[in-house]
């Protein structure tokens, strides 16, 4: 997932990324709320981890404005120190997810993520097998099937089409893109991600002839659209046998 | 003042002069290393902050040490956190200098070791 921490404090802030990083998550850290409300302006994330004490905008008023002026249902866990029960209430009714009161451990704080992801607003699954209207996608043989027929996808095509077939209507900035696919480190022109997109777009059909749309967002990202989604059927196995 | 009974900082008993040992694992050595000294320069802020009154500062800090400690692998250090923080908040100086103290001792007879 790609996660990001709003934490002032250094070592906090350092421990918790090493733990998402351990996890293989991508963590991305703001001292101040203003910059990260400025950042989710352009970029995606998977979920974030919100402390409630920092400087400018606190937690809470961060969480205010993702639900109420960005409209994001993003995940939103926070972990701060305060303790009170009203402190948490109020977390809570501002549309956060879940609460951990500092100091988290490790384990239960990935967990907690963990179910977070699942009860899936947001969040790549970890399904091995996903099937999607024409599409039957096996990510243990990294095979996309469209029509029963196999589509030849290079590795990156195929990373990229699992993606945006798991996160159908879901707005992902380049940024999120760049780093799911090609890596945290890696760098990766505008164009060479537009190059992708455009060709597992005329591989997989993902146009409205065939009911879909994989447009750009302007100085954003991409989102994959299902046209007639409410006809749709979406069925997700763990075993990819089940789905044999 | 209150009536808690306190430690008098003078006071060196058999147990505070023993080596703490705390086993981490080597991957945390680098964050590890970074967080103590960390702790070792807010040690002097602490002193700062208490010369000047500065009951939010230290406030702050023990806050931080609350959330940090444990995570780390030092839960003494994150009750210290709290202690600071209550403290703070009482405007104890006579405590928080107590707290600064048991800290300085804490860190200086801590042996961190990796595998």
């Amino acid at each position: 997932m790609r996660i990001a921490i709003l934490e002032d404090d250094i070592s906090q802030t350092e421990l918790l990324s090493h733990w998402l990083q351990l996890a293989g998550h991508n963590a991305h850290a703001f001292e101040q709320g203003a910059n990260l409300l400025r950042a989710l302006e352009r970029e995606s994330f998977d979920a974030l981890l919100l402390d409630w004490n920092v400087p400018d905008l606190s937690g809470v008023e961060v969480l205010k404005r993702v639900r109420q002026r960005l409209h994001s249902s993003v995940p939103v866990l926070f972990v701060t120190g305060r303790n009170r029960e009203d402190d948490v209430v109020t977390a809570l009714r501002e549309g956060a997810d879940d609460y951990m009161i500092k100091p988290v451990r490790r384990l239960e704080l990935l967990a907690r993520l963990e179910a977070l992801s699942r009860r899936g607003r947001h969040g790549p699954e970890q399904a091995e097998v996903i099937e999607l209207d024409v599409f039957k996608v096996d990510c243990q043989t990294r095979t996309v099937l469209r029509n029963s027929k196999q589509v030849d996808l290079t590795a990156k095509d195929f990373d990229l089409s699992v993606l945006f077939l798991r996160n159908v209507g879901r707005l992902l900035s380049r940024g999120h893109i760049r780093e799911t696919v090609w890596g945290p480190n890696a760098v990766v022109t505008s164009r060479t991600l537009d190059t992708h997109v455009s060709r597992i777009r005329n591989k997989l059909g993902l146009t409205p002839e065939f009911g879909w749309r994989l447009a750009a967002v302007y100085r954003y990202g991409y989102r994959l659209e299902h046209l007639d989604a409410a006809n749709a059927q979406r069925v997700v196995h763990s075993d990819p046998k089940a789905a044999a | 003042m209150t009536g808690t009974r306190r430690t008098n900082p003078a006071e060196i008993t058999r147990d505070s002069l023993q080596p703490r040992v705390v086993w981490l694992e080597k991957d945390l050595e680098q964050l590890v290393t970074r967080f103590l000294r960390r702790k070792e320069d807010e040690l002097a802020r602490l002193r700062q902050a208490l010369s000047g009154a500065d009951f939010e500062t230290i406030r702050k800090l023990g806050h931080d040490l609350k959330g940090a400690g444990e995570g780390f692998g030092f839960p003494e250090l994150s009750i210290l956190g709290a202690k600071f923080e209550l403290a703070a908040r009482a405007a104890d100086a006579e405590l928080i200098a107590v707290h600064i103290t048991t800290m300085e001792r804490y860190l200086k007879r801590l042996q961190v070791r990796f595998d």
